[in-house]
């Protein structure tokens, strides 16, 4: 049984079919696809997958893909102005925090949502935004200091 | 596999009774969509999501009423649970990532009926009631009445949770939501333990004590024996030791992937200790002697 819905993804409305057992990364990607939105674990607990659903990040592997009918969503194919990369994107090649780059765009798209919320955010609320993602290279520390950056050059 | 959006009560509960076993509800989905992918596909999804005012946060009858769609970042948000249930609002932060508390429902962590579920030993300490419907009516029952066991719960294949009522702890009270997991927060809890007391009125014993034991039995548990062991009485080291034991010998912990039962019974001992240092600490403002 196809199920049609229509929903808003970064500014663009779409109308799909999908079967109503799928993910909503299966759909982002398969269908409309959106690509930047990574697949990993596929049970909520690396947050390579992450995406902002009405304005909230989340993981859209353990959310079902008819949730998001007439849902508003941002992925990271979404958050740069035309040409000119998101803060959050020019700080993390400025500060180097990208090794293999698989985890970046959960990263990225999770601390915009951050940095929406907050313009300064202390080390705890970074902590926060990003406990539900895992890099396996950097080591944190790089990225620690691109959200820094990202917040200055936004402030 | 067939799927429906109900838009009321009425209209899910009969789904389910047509549907039977068949039928899986989905709330937020971030337990039944981790099934669907790698256990059984159910004949039929009941998308209880757009089913209107199943999310309200709001004071009634001397407590809170919570809606099973509450998420819970929604229960961690709350001015209202923050203040007056701070045992529930520390169990909800200490609730894997935020993407996860965006999305999971409180319904669907107590409907779940893990017995590690986070907020079930709270809802068990603080005597909350369960709102299950039926198409037949509905009623309240306690928690302690609800959970049957893994994984199974009073409602059975066709009934709704459709509230829960969790009245305000006694004024003074302390409580403390202690989680013992390898990764914090992002993991499954090995252990949670739930202790609330109050003190009496000189402030030189403990009063109305209450533990709460979760992952440690086939439901989350009180630990009576342990409760009255200290209510009533000063808390020095002698008794603190003694009911940190007490509480380990009520559980009843298995080994699984995340530990075996002989540390849970550590941990169990260890967190209730320190669970009842703190709320003693917190009503006299005195260490333990
Ligand atoms: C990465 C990850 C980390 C997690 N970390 C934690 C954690 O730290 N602590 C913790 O406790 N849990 C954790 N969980 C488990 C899960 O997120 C919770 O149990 C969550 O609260 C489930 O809510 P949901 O709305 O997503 O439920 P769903 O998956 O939609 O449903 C769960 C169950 O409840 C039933 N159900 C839901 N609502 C109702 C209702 N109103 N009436 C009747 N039945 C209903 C469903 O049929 C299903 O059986 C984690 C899960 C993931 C994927
Ligand atoms: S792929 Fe979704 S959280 Fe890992
Ligand atoms: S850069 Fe490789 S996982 Fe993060």
């Amino acid at each position: 049984m196809g199920l049609e819905i229509k929903l808003t993804v970064n500014g663009n409305t779409h109308t799909a079919e999908l079967e109503p057992s799928t993910a909503l990364v299966d759909f982002l990607r398969d269908t409309l696809g959106y690509k930047g939105v990574k697949l990993c674990c596929n049970t909520g607990e690396c947050g390579a997958c992450t995406i902002i659903m009405d304005g909230k990040p989340v993981n859209s592997c353990v959310v079902l893909g008819a949730d998001a009918a007439g849902a508003d969503l941002v992925t990271v194919e979404g958050i740069a102005d035309g040409d000119e990369l998101h803060p959050v994107q020019q700080a993390f090649i400025d500060t180097g925090a990208v090794q293999c780059g698989y985890c970046t765009p959960g990263f990225i798209v999770s601390l915009k949502a951050l940095l929406d919320r907050t313009k300064s955010p202390t080390a705890e609320d970074v902590e926060e935004a990003i406990s539900g993602n895992i890099c396996r290279c950097t080591g944190y520390t790089k990225i620690f200091d691109a959200v820094e950056l990202a917040a200055k050059r936004m402030a | 596999m067939d799927y429906f959006e109900p838009k009321t009560v009425d209209e899910a509960l009969s789904l389910l009774d047509q549907h039977g076993e068949q039928a899986e509800v989905i709330a937020g989905g971030t337990d039944v969509m981790v099934d669907i992918k790698y256990s059984d596909e159910p004949g039929c999804l009941v998308n209880i999501k757009r089913i209107p005012d199943l999310n309200a946060i709001r004071e009634s009858n001397g407590g809170v009423h919570i809606g099973p769609l509450a998420t819970i970042h929604e229960l961690e948000e709350s001015e209202l649970v923050r203040k007056r249930l701070p045992l529930l609002w520390s169990a909800a932060h200490q609730f894997a990532s935020l993407q996860i508390r965006n999305t999971a429902t409180i319904g669907g962590n107590i409907c779940r009926a893990s017995p590690s579920g986070e907020t079930l030993a709270p809802l068990l300490v603080l005597e909350a009631e369960a709102e299950v419907t039926f198409s037949d009516g509905a009623r309240t029952e306690p928690f302690s009445a609800f959970f049957k066991g893994p994984g199974e719960t009073s409602l059975g294949s066709k009934g709704l949770l459709t509230g829960i009522n969790v009245p305000y702890p006694a004024d003074g009270s302390h409580a403390v939501y202690l989680k013992h997991a390898v990764r914090g927060p992002m993991d499954i809890a090995m252990v949670g333990v739930a202790v609330m007391a109050t003190a009496n009125a000189d402030k030189s014993a403990l009063d109305d004590v209450r533990i709460g034991l979760g992952a440690v039995a086939p439901t989350p548990v009180r630990a009576p024996k342990t409760e009255a062991l200290v209510s009533g009485k000063a808390l020095d080291a002698a008794l603190v030791k003694e009911a940190g034991a007490s509480a380990a010998s009520e559980s009843s912990p298995i080994t699984d992937q995340r530990s075996s039962g002989e540390y849970r019974g550590w941990i169990v001992d260890a967190l209730t200790r320190r669970g009842l240092e703190q709320c003693w600490q917190a009503l006299t403002g005195k260490e333990v002697a």
